[in-house]
C-alpha cells in the first residue's frame, strides 16, 4: 500500500468482482427475470431492496462483533474500532437505500410511500440509531475514549436487529412476512428471482467489504496524520524555544 | 521545556467494572421483552374484519384501520366512488372509498382500509394494499390457473 491510495491486489479483486455480479444482477433484474403475477414490474425494486436490508444487517453486526473485540482488547489497539466505524458508516448507508427503494415498492404496490407499521417504524428506529451511534464517533475527543463510548452504543444497538426482523411475526405489520428467512424454512420466490435475488445479495456483501477495508484504511491514514501533524507541532515548538532560549 | 513523549508507565489499568455492562445490556433486553409481550395490541397495525367491536382496540365507535380480503365479483367503481365487500375469517364488512385505491389493489387480495363504521359500513379515507410474501412469474398458465381458482 502506498500512501495516497487505499487499495490493494486484494481489494482490486473484490472491486472487480463486485463490478461483474452487479452488471449481471442489473441485466437479470431488469431484462430477464420475470414481472411478478400481482406485482408486475415493481418486483424489480426487490433485487436491491432485500440485499441492502440484509447487508446492513451485517454491517451493524460487524460492528458489533468489532466493538467486542475493541472492548475485550481494552482498546489496546484501535483497528477493531476503526473496523466497527467503517462497518457502521456502511451499514447507515445500505439501511438508507432499503428505506428509499421499500419507499418506491410501497407506494407501487402499497398505493403509499409510508406507513407507520412495525416493519418500517423499527427499520427507520435501527437506521436512527446508527446515525446517533456515527454521530458520538464524531465527538472530537481521544480515540480511545471514542473507542469505549461507541463500542457500548454498538453493542446495545445491535439487538435492534432481531427485532426489526421478527416485528412482522411479532405484531401484525403491513408489511409481509419475510419470504426467504422465515420462521418455517419455506422460499416464496420463483426459480430465477431467487437466484437473482442470492446475486444480488453476493454483489453486495462485496461492495461491503470493498467499502470497510477502504474506508477502514482511510480512517487508518486520517489517525497517522493526526499524529504526524502532532509530532510537526511538537518539533516547530522546540525549535520555538531553543530560538528563545538562545536569543 | 521538555515535550519529549513519556513512557509509558507499566503501572496496572484500574480493573474494567462489568456490573454497569451487563445491567445495560439486562435493561435493553427486558425493554424489547416489554415491547415485545405487553404492547403487542398497540403496536398491531390493523384489526382483522373477524374483530371490529369484539376485540379489545378494534371498538366500532373509533378510526379504525381494518384488514381483509377483497370478496370476488363485490368491487363497484362509480362516479370516482369505490365499494366492495372485505371478509375475514367469514365475517364480511362493506366498504366505501372516495377515489381509486392505488397500489395493486384489485378483487382477492388482503387490503387494509382506514375509516369508521358507519351504519355497519367502513367509510374509508385510505386503502393499502397488503401484499403476501409469494413471488410467481407472471405467465399464461398461471393466469389461466389463477381465473379458474380465484379467491380460491
Amino acid at each position: 500500500m502506498t500512501v495516497g491510495s487505499t487499495g490493494t491486489p486484494t481489494t482490486r479483486v473484490i472491486g472487480a468482482l463486485a463490478l461483474l455480479i452487479t452488471g449481471w444482477v442489473v441485466v437479470s433484474a431488469f431484462f430477464i427475470t420475470p414481472a411478478d403475477s400481482v406485482q408486475g414490474d415493481s418486483v424489480r425494486i426487490m433485487y436491491a431492496h432485500v440485499p441492502t436490508a440484509w447487508i446492513a444487517y451485517l454491517a451493524f453486526v460487524t460492528t458489533a462483533i468489532a466493538s467486542g473485540f475493541s472492548v475485550a482488547r481494552r482498546h489496546r489497539t484501535l483497528g477493531f474500532d476503526r473496523v466497527a466505524g467503517a462497518s457502521a458508516e456502511v451499514g447507515v448507508l445500505f439501511m438508507a437505500m432499503t428505506l428509499i427503494t421499500g419507499s418506491l415498492w410501497g407506494r407501487l404496490t402499497w398505493g403509499t410511500f409510508w406507513q407507520w407499521d412495525p416493519r418500517l417504524t423499527t427499520t427507520l428506529f435501527l437506521f436512527v440509531t446508527y446515525v446517533g451511534y456515527l454521530a458520538v464517533r464524531r465527538i472530537d475527543t481521544d480515540p480511545r475514549q471514542r473507542a469505549s463510548r461507541s463500542s457500548v452504543i454498538a453493542l446495545l444497538a445491535v439487538l435492534e436487529i432481531p427485532l426489526v426482523h421478527f416485528s412482522v411475526v411479532l405484531w401484525r405489520s403491513l408489511h409481509q412476512e419475510a419470504s426467504v428467512l422465515n420462521t418455517d424454512g419455506d422460499v416464496r420466490l420463483d426459480g430465477l428471482m431467487l437466484f437473482t435475488l442470492f446475486s444480488g445479495v453476493v454483489a453486495f456483501t462485496l461492495i461491503f467489504a470493498w467499502l470497510v477495508i477502504h474506508r477502514q484504511r482511510l480512517t487508518t491514514l486520517s489517525d497517522l496524520e493526526r499524529v504526524v501533524g502532532l509530532d510537526a507541532a511538537i518539533t516547530a515548538r522546540r525549535a520555538e524555544n531553543s530560538a528563545g532560549v538562545t536569543a | 521545556m521538555d515535550l519529549t513523549p513519556r513512557e509509558v508507565s507499566e503501572a496496572p489499568r484500574p480493573r474494567r467494572r462489568i456490573l454497569p455492562a451487563v445491567v445495560a445490556v439486562l435493561a435493553a433486553v427486558g425493554g424489547l421483552a416489554v415491547v415485545a409481550v405487553f404492547l403487542t395490541s398497540s403496536i398491531d397495525y390493523y384489526c382483522n374484519v373477524d374483530e371490529v367491536g369484539v376485540r379489545d382496540g378494534c371498538a366500532d365507535d373509533q378510526r379504525l384501520r381494518v384488514q381483509g380480503n377483497v370478496d370476488e365479483g363485490s368491487l363497484q367503481s362509480r362516479a370516482g366512488q369505490t365499494s366492495f365487500v372485505m371478509s375475514f375469517n367469514g365475517v364480511s364488512l362493506p366498504v366505501d372509498y372516495e377515489g381509486e385505491p392505488g397500489g395493486v389493489f384489485q378483487e382477492c387480495i388482503p387490503v387494509v382500509a382506514h375509516g369508521r363504521v358507519v351504519d355497519g359500513i367502513l367509510v374509508a379515507t385510505r386503502i393499502e394494499v397488503k401484499h403476501s410474501n409469494e413471488y410467481k412469474a407472471e405467465n399464461a398458465d398461471r393466469l389461466d390457473q389463477a381465473e379458474k381458482s380465484a379467491c380460491s
